[in-house]
């Protein structure tokens, strides 16, 4: 008898955080070089500027978004 | 008389024709052979390959898509995933997860965020992750989203070990 759903769709995580959680699992095992390339996949990064008067300012690299309101 | 007859007899012979034309296809593979499209997001495995057939680990169960195979969707899980290529070449991927679609005709295109060769999998790592992501099941709050994703990891890890040949309990 199949379970009409998954236990993490139970939890509230959706098929995207699933599977992104399920490969980032993955490239955590990898052997070198392998390994180097595939978390290259995961990395991203935030850029904030700060607009006023309708003029975007200058960009700056953020590491988190929790510091970008402050 | 026999002229509009025969105008009329020709009219359903001529859509006939017409039907048969192919529409928009491109040209079937030589037969026993099926196309395959093999995407990650990163990356392109395989662009419209000629392949003898491809095991898919589908979710509800593993299945071997051949040529003249009936269309079928499929979620994949984490595992193994073979393809046997034109000249009797075997080879194996380990995907994350992923959707597998065959077509009409066979064309069969397989999505997922990672693929990797077994060889580049370090079994003493998984058995690391494979514990420490039980540990973190173990303690999370049941039903949270916490426990979820250690349970994913441990799911992911287990089929990792399997994959390698080693036994996971």
């Amino acid at each position: 008898m199949t379970v009409p759903t998954t236990f993490w769709r139970l939890a509230g995580v959706s098929y995207v955080q699933y599977v992104t959680k399920a490969s980032s699992t993955l490239r955590a095992a990898l052997k070198e070089p392998a390994k180097s390339k595939a978390l290259a996949q995961e990395t991203f990064s935030y850029n904030k500027s700060v607009w006023s008067n309708g003029e975007q300012g200058a960009k700056k690299l953020t590491d988190s978004l929790a510091a970008v309101g402050k | 008389m026999f002229a509009q007859l025969a105008r009329r007899a020709a009219r359903p012979a001529a859509t006939a024709a017409a039907a048969a034309r192919r529409q928009f296809a491109d040209a079937a593979p030589a037969a026993g052979l099926m196309k395959l499209n093999f995407n990650l997001p990163q990356e392109t495995l395989y662009d419209s390959v000629n392949v003898k057939s491809v095991i898919v680990p589908g979710a509800t169960g593993e299945y071997e898509v051949t040529a003249d195979h009936v269309p079928i969707v499929a979620e994949m899980k984490a595992g193994m995933l073979t393809i046997n290529h034109e000249d009797g070449e075997e080879e194996k991927y380990f995907v994350a997860g992923g959707f597998s679609l065959t077509h009409e005709g066979s064309a069969t295109d397989i999505v997922c965020p990672e693929a990797v060769k077994l060889d580049d999998i370090d079994g003493a790592a998984v058995t690391k992750n494979f514990e420490a992501a039980k540990a973190k099941a173990a303690s999370a709050e049941a039903g949270s989203i916490e426990a979820a994703e250690a349970m994913i990891e441990v799911e992911t890890n287990r089929s990792m070990g399997n994959a390698l040949g080693m036994a996971m309990a």
